[in-house]
């Protein structure tokens, strides 16, 4: 027996004992990891996957993905993302359709998920986010996290709590406000704000017409003119640097953004409850066709199960601030006094105060990632880049 | 050649039946470039300009013929954004090329022959940090409560800090400008090639003022690696959404910036009008280049 010869039989003996340990020792693993086509957004608990992959028993082979909805269409539609992902991610309300209608993800099977019990009513049949996980009225996607932005503002400086978007335009912080470089949430959340105000006619913020889209890129042209905004960020780490930095006082955007630019320099950076209404989103964890055909349903049901669990919620809530999708979260961390710290709790208890006081607000708007006149909103957004 | 190797397979000692193989690689050796140029550059080239006319569906593009993207493009605020990218990109070249050009013939004239390439390198040490960070670390230098700022406040220079410096067209220069001043102290070095040594012996002994034997004298003859290193500043200029993205003001965008934001909208059509568009405008600038100073010379200096 020469030495490699040796060598082999050692590595083959080792991977058969590690084989049977898994098979009688540890939770059932399907035989491959899930190919999971996720933001990091996605993950809580451990800086790898690992934390994820104790809670559902399944190993999960992660592949880094971009917010994009031209990345998933180009992948899922176009490309060959059926070959490589088992489970992607994506906007719910909009991405779900358009990956359903292409044959990219299957239909689920709500019974294979036990936590679907738990899951916040807005997503039961007939309940205000019922579409956003459903194709056809079939549950094509589990939802995950989900948020309604806001407007962020330093209350240090400003010294007040800021309840309404007309900040935002207000001449006083004329130079030192910023909304996203994004034609979407930027104008949809503009449109609520003239909507509710009574400054523009506006019916669905969400789908405008093409007047509406001209209505509201005029009134940001007008302000921009101005010299309103100082800029519009683009990315996590941007839109932070501009409020931690004071670079801007209000701000359009992301909780996320809020949370990394008050813990950047310690500043009472807030995100307040905008009379008028939100723009309302969400992100859903999909089956991919490719992943049905290869057998990896089980898999994919353990990970949805997980995202529907409390110890999930809990976790984004206390972590990136979004809102968990299931109910019963405050009862599991009281029931799990050591998971968190005084502090955290505090935060925690303090942000879903105020989630459900941004949920309620009846002006909101629920994202819409494919308006119908999207050439429209391309055309006058040229014109607001322009102005 | 199939049948020669076969007949000499008996007779021939091995080893010899090398040759043969390496004669008729030899052709492809040259060809080579040719093929990776039609290839990666020919192909793609014809197939964004074939894309540009097909109808936008939803999600892709289907075959057909239209202008509507040329037409969306022309005769939209897209125009307006790109000539002002052009614009931006043209302070940026004149400005690279005030300040790196005389660096790079400072160089040539003045630092001893052995070390002139080594001092030329040293322009290659910040492409050794990645560009994101690069742009990234000017917002604490120009930001309102910024290095630049700050330090111009504690002089009593200024008693309001400047905010044109960031998020504004001129932030957008700056970082143009730092990012790129390498190429023209580099394409500047080697057009220096074309300017013997002696030249400036020889304009002191003729008692010509330095702004002359410039203008006169090292301008023509270092033409074309300046315009070479130019258009590379302008393509990158138009072309590179990162420091518009980062150092811009709402919306800035450049040529690059509308391409991208075009696919995001899943206006692919559109986005290969626009690219094809800069080609074209590219392909011209370099015509009118050759034209104007023959950029084969960069390859054939005198010296």
């Amino acid at each position: 027996m020469n030495q490699t010869d040796f060598n082999r039989r050692q590595v083959m003996a080792m991977m058969g004992a590690a084989a049977a340990a898994g098979g009688f020792g540890m939770p059932a693993r399907a035989q491959e990891a899930l190919k999971l086509w996720a933001p990091g957004i996605a993950k809580v608990g451990a800086q790898d996957w690992s934390d994820m992959e104790a809670q559902s028993g399944i190993g999960i082979n992660a592949i880094a993905k971009s917010a994009r909805a031209d990345e998933s269409i180009q992948k899922m539609v176009v490309g060959d993302g059926n070959a490589l992902y088992d489970a992607m991610t994506d906007n719910g309300g909009g991405m779900e359709d358009a990956l359903a209608s292409q044959g990219a993800i299957v239909e689920l099977d709500i019974s294979k998920i036990p936590n679907w019990s738990g899951i916040l009513p807005s997503y039961q049949e007939g309940g205000m986010s019922a579409d956003t996980i459903r194709y056809e009225g079939r549950v094509y996607a589990v939802p995950y996290i989900s948020n309604a932005d806001s407007l962020a503002f330093n209350y240090d400086v400003i010294g007040e709590e800021l309840t309404s978007w007309e900040a935002l335009f207000d001449s006083q912080f004329r130079g030192r406000a910023a909304m996203q470089n994004d034609f979407g949430p930027t104008l949809t959340n503009t449109a609520i704000y003239l909507k509710q105000s009574g400054k523009g006619s506006i019916d669905n913020p969400s789908d405008m017409t093409e007047d509406e889209v001209r209505q509201t890129c005029e009134f940001l042209i007008d302000l921009k003119k101005k010299g309103q905004f100082r800029t519009f960020w683009d990315g996590v780490q941007n839109g932070a640097d501009l409020l931690s930095s004071e670079e801007v006082l209000v701000s359009s955007c992301w909780e996320v953004i809020q949370i990394f630019a008050a813990r950047k320099n310690g500043q009472d950076i807030r995100y307040g409850t905008m009379k008028e209404g939100h723009q309302s989103w969400n992100n859903v964890v999909m089956l991919t066709r490719g992943g049905q055909e290869r057998g990896m349903e089980d898999a994919f049901y353990s990970l949805a199960n997980v995202y529907l669990s409390p110890w999930f919620g809990a976790q984004t809530l206390a972590g990136l601030g979004f809102t968990p999708q299931m109910e019963g979260v405050q009862e599991y961390v009281d029931a799990n006094p050591d998971m968190f710290d005084a502090d955290t709790k505090a935060i925690m208890a303090e942000r879903l105060e105020r989630k459900q006081a941004r949920r309620a607000v009846a002006g909101n708007s629920w994202q819409n990632v494919f308006p119908t006149n999207i050439r429209a909103y391309q055309d006058w957004w040229a014109r607001v880049q322009a102005a | 050649m199939a049948d020669l190797s076969s007949s000499a397979g008996g007779a021939v000692p091995a080893g010899t039946d090398k040759t043969p193989w390496r004669e008729r690689l030899a052709p492809w050796a040259f060809r080579a470039p040719l093929i990776f140029m039609v290839a990666f550059f020919a192909i793609p080239m014809a197939m964004t300009v074939v894309f540009s006319v097909f109808e936008r569906t939803m999600f892709w593009m289907e075959p057909g013929f239209t202008l509507f993207s040329y037409e969306n493009f022309f005769f939209s605020a897209r125009l307006t954004n790109f000539l002002n990218s052009m614009k931006y990109s043209l302070i940026s070249v004149a400005i690279c090329f005030v300040f790196g050009f005389p660096i790079a013939v400072f160089v040539r004239k003045s630092i001893p022959e052995v070390a002139q390439h080594r001092v030329v390198l040293l322009f290659i040490l910040p492409f050794m940090v990645s560009e994101i960070i690069r742009v990234f670390a000017l917002r604490p230098v120009l930001q309102r409560n910024g290095l630049v700022n700050t330090t111009l406040m504690d002089l009593g220079i200024i008693d309001e800090p400047i905010t044109a410096l960031l998020y504004t067209h001129t932030g957008v220069v700056i970082g143009e400008v730092l990012s790129f001043l390498p190429f023209i102290v580099f394409s500047g070095f080697l057009a220096m090639e074309a300017v013997p040594k002696y030249i400036f012996e020889v304009c002191d002994d003729l008692g010509v003022g330095p702004w002359r034997r410039f203008v006169d004298v090292i301008l023509p003859l270092a033409a074309p690696g300046i315009f070479a290193g130019s258009v590379f500043i302008f393509v990158n200029g138009l072309g590179v959404a990162l420091l518009p993205n980062i150092l811009g003001g709402a919306g800035a965008v450049n040529a690059g910036l509308i391409a991208t934001q075009a696919i995001t909208a899943l206006d692919f059509p559109l986005a290969m009008a626009v690219s094809a568009i800069m080609m074209a405008t590219l392909t011209t600038l370099l015509w009118i280049g050759h034209k104007l100073f023959d950029l084969t010379k960069i390859l054939t200096p005198l010296s």
